[in-house]
């Protein structure tokens, strides 16, 4: 198993912290800013063709995530969210041979030398452009294609167990658990790349309710209804 | 030099250098990040959330029309362009009532609303609410000065899908009288996620 996908229900934790703010350094803003350009700017979106970055890759949320959940589990969480992501999206940056790790070293002393130093300026404006017109439109997983639902609202479904991989869109502690079909999502949806464990081509989805107790039996808390919305391919009939 | 930096001034220099190499090598401006954080401070954030809120209460037709079809309803209001933009683009609200208390958590990641609500706070990305808000969360929302009842129904929504869902919270006692916009400006970025109750400040 793979720890970053069972988080759900996990025992023995201190109180939540209601922390209120978006980011609590300025920094990680800058780092939210960078992913939302690369999201705008990945190769997939066919918009980006006649934009002027040297950008090239494929860079989805899915991407991101892949790499939060290949981190070593422990070291997950050791690290504050947008601090995982620095991690995430420079090691990209440099594994994808964009920058080396010496450039990036050597810029981040300077930086450490006198932070104030300003960022370099001017670039092609059609670049931030595409950035803004993406955050409009979006990048919809609803996808044009026929499909026939297996189940109907009221069936009863069971939760499939598959091995874990690099990236799952399935909460672990839904694994063989048996819910309800609550809705039947209209049309068909993909997934940014296939995950290798059944979801990536379009399919249906669905809304599925389970009782917390027949999930977590006596450690939880009565009238409590869970809702997830669950891949086709994620769900089989009841043995 | 780095072994005697703190982990904040390390972090705000190594994000600042990748920056500063995007803009050298032309894979962003140096206007990018700015642009992006100027819009969800104009553009989307909570204050859409608030206004679909406020209206909502206000007319019990739109709300019924909101809960029914939550995009198309949304369309109905002056906004600017991107409604159904970015994490917009399959949004639904779920309203509490007396009976029902709702309250959204990504127990895998962050997903969040972005067009209504903004970027997500730091408490809705926490592992600790994600991994017991979905079991046990009553006991989250007392920790956070909500009190719901066991006679009242709690329906936890994990986004792990294609679905953003918001929360259309109950309008507080008090406020029958109240424009849309005064309305509009008491509610919170928690409520609309069912991590609190709206309330009317002490004046």
């Amino acid at each position: 198993m793979k720890l970053q996908h069972y988080i759900g229900g996990i025992e023995g934790l201190e109180p939540s912290s209601f922390e209120k703010k978006v980011f609590v350094q300025p920094w990680e803003e800058r780092i939210f800013g960078i992913h939302v350009a690369m999201m705008a700017l990945s190769n997939h979106l066919e918009a980006v063709k006649s934009v002027p970055t040297k950008f090239s890759s494929f860079w989805t949320w899915g991407h991101l995530r892949q790499g939060a959940e290949g981190m070593n589990p422990f070291d997950y969480f050791k690290y504050r969210y947008y601090e995982k992501w620095l991690g995430g999206i420079s090691g990209f940056f440099v594994e994808s041979g964009y920058v080396t790790e010496e450039e990036l070293k050597s810029k981040t002393d300077a930086y450490l030398a006198n932070l104030l130093a300003p960022l370099p300026s001017g670039g092609e404006p059609a670049i931030d452009d595409q950035v803004i017109e993406y955050l409009r439109l979006g990048d919809s997983p609803a996808c044009d294609v026929e499909v026939q639902p297996k189940f109907k609202v009221g069936d009863v479904v069971t939760v499939k167990n598959p091995p874990p991989v690099d990236h799952c869109k399935l909460p672990g502690y839904l694994r063989t658990k048996k819910g309800v079909v609550d809705e039947v999502y209209e049309g068909a949806y993909n997934y940014y790349f296939p995950t290798g464990d059944g979801v990536g081509d379009p399919m249906p989805i669905y809304n599925v309710v389970f009782d917390s107790h027949d999930i977590w039996d006596s450690i939880t808390e009565p009238n409590t209804k869970i809702y997830v919305q669950i891949f086709e391919g994620y769900l089989e009939d009841p043995a | 030099m780095t072994e005697n930096v703190d982990r904040e001034t390390y972090s705000a220099a190594r994000v600042r250098a990748l920056e500063s190499l995007l803009i050298e090598k032309e894979i962003i401006t140096g206007e990018t990040v700015d642009k992006v954080i100027e819009f969800f401070e104009k553009d989307m954030g909570p204050f859409n959330g608030a206004r679909i809120v406020a209206k909502a209460w206000v007319d019990p037709a739109f709300k019924e029309r909101l809960l029914a079809d939550t995009p198309s309803a949304i369309a109905e209001m002056s906004f600017p362009r991107g409604m159904a933009g970015a994490e917009g683009e399959n949004m639904m609200a779920v309203a509490n009532t007396p009976e029902v208390h709702n309250l959204i958590v990504c127990t895998m990641c962050s997903c969040y609303p972005w067009p209504v609500l903004g970027l997500p706070p730091y408490w809705f990305k926490d592992p600790t609410f994600r991994a017991r808000a979905i079991r046990e969360p009553r006991k989250v929302l007392k920790e956070f000065g909500l009190d719901v009842a066991e006679s009242v129904e709690v329906k936890v929504w994990d986004t792990s899908a294609q679905i953003r869902w918001f929360v259309l919270p109950e309008r507080p006692e008090g406020t029958e009288d109240w424009t849309e916009e005064q309305l509009a400006a008491i509610v919170t970025p928690e409520s609309m996620q069912g991590a609190a109750k709206v309330t009317v400040p002490a004046s």
